[in-house]
């Protein structure tokens, strides 16, 4: 395996950090990741789990979000990260966006984002469960629901920057 | 099933040949779906109850007028591929009308996220998703999926009326980031929105076209009159595998 090279997959249970297990020679294109994509036990000879950090109260999860999604690192992902690699520069942490990357790189890691990379990200989503046995069916989706909830409710009220369709 | 609308005239319920879509054939032929909150409307709409072997059933009239899904439906669509059990990405989500229709025909199995950007539409659809359980609400520029990266699953169904200019590129967006290979699509297309002046044809051919360089693969497109003016619905596979011509290798 590659002990240099993680992913990191943000849900709405908590962060994740997948560890690629194979080198450059292996494509999103190719014809081995293609298939994999298809099958877990193939997908899973490729990407492992390295370590899942739940988040532990609903404030910490939206304070996550909110971060997350403005390609901020917050204090429970610097904590995450942190804690399970050491920053080094030899140490990459892809990421599936560009402004994230860069905060990660400040933090001391190398950062980035491709089209490679949210191809990988996409087959993670697509096998997520796969990997995390404890988590039960239905367990990701009602996270997410009361996730969205608090997410949405914050967005709807303070809409100071956004400009809704007045046009009538 | 038989069983009376409001003023007392008999409606019989038959089941639509789309899985989760009912017909209610009465003076006028109406399209349904079953309601999951039975006693409530969502934006006024009317209910229809019937008396089943399980005991009352309740209904809800689903507009072709204000719903473009029904407008296809009705239309004579191929597949819309909502059906129960479904995980569904609704891109212009608008007030949740619509998506409460949606969230009947997916049921308690399957899955709504329901992302719209206006926070005043949103305020509607959080509203509508408190009772809805299977309705995950996302208010966030469909134009940014990484925003929203995190509430949001693989899904077996991706949809948009999101009536902008660069529509194709939301949808692919969207699609790259959550819908799952050979996952389907349903896109609705206003030609006036993406060139007002061109000719509607003209648009959705090229719309299409737009599509096709994506990994999205049409399989079929309606117009949508008498309902809607100039609007087109197509449907079709996502990154699905090239279909074999040859059944010998």
């Amino acid at each position: 395996g590659d002990e240099n090279f993680y992913l990191l997959f943000e849900t709405a249970t908590g962060f994740c950090l997948f560890q690629r297990l194979f080198g450059e020679e292996i494509g999103e294109q190719s014809k081995e990741y293609q298939e994999s994509l298809a099958e877990a036990s193939k997908f899973k000879k490729l990407f492992k789990l390295k370590k899942f950090g739940p988040f532990t109260s609903a404030e910490e999860a939206l304070d996550s979000i909110n971060s997350v999604s403005e390609g901020v690192v917050n204090e429970t992902l610097e904590a995450f990260l942190t804690s399970n690699l050491k920053p080094s520069n030899k140490i990459t942490v892809a990421v599936g966006e560009k402004d994230l990357a860069s905060a990660i790189a400040e933090l001391g890691y190398r950062s980035f984002t491709s089209s490679q990379v949210q191809e990988f990200l996409r087959g993670i989503r697509g096998h997520f469960h796969s990997f995390l046995k404890d988590l039960k069916a239905g367990d990701l989706e009602k996270a997410q629901l009361g996730l969205s909830h608090s997410y949405s409710r914050s967005k709807v009220k303070f809409n100071v920057n956004r400009v809704d369709n007045m046009i009538i | 099933a038989r069983g009376g609308a409001r003023g007392g005239a008999k409606v019989v319920v038959e089941q639509h040949r789309h899985q989760g879509v009912f017909i209610g054939k009465g003076k006028e032929d109406v399209l349904l779906t079953k309601n999951m909150l039975p006693g409530e409307s969502v934006y006024g709409e009317k209910r229809i109850s019937v008396d089943a072997e399980e005991g009352k059933v309740e209904y809800r009239v689903w507009n072709p007028f204000r719903s473009k899904i029904a407008a296809a439906i009705i239309g004579g669509i191929d597949n819309i591929f909502i059906q129960p059990g479904s995980k569904v990405l609704y891109l212009g989500a608008a007030s949740g009308t619509t998506v409460s229709h949606v969230s009947d025909v997916v049921g308690p199995t399957g899955l709504v996220y329901a992302v719209e950007f206006s926070a005043r539409s949103g305020r509607d659809l959080i509203n509508v998703a408190k009772k809805r359980t299977n309705i995950i609400p996302i208010v966030e520029d469909a134009r940014f999926p990484h925003k929203y990266r995190m509430l949001v699953g693989m899904v077996d169904v991706l949809f948009a009326d999101v009536a902008q200019p660069d529509q194709a590129r939301i949808f692919e967006l969207n699609a790259r980031n959550f819908l799952k290979t050979d996952g389907k699509f349903v896109i609705s297309i206003k030609a006036s929105c993406i060139d007002s002046t061109a000719a509607p044809e003209k648009v959705f051919v090229e719309e299409v076209n737009r599509l096709k360089k994506d990994g999205f693969r049409p399989e079929e497109r309606i117009t949508l009159e008498p309902y809607e003016r100039d609007h087109a619905v197509v449907i079709g596979s996502y990154r699905a595998p090239p279909k074999d011509k040859k059944s010998k290798k």
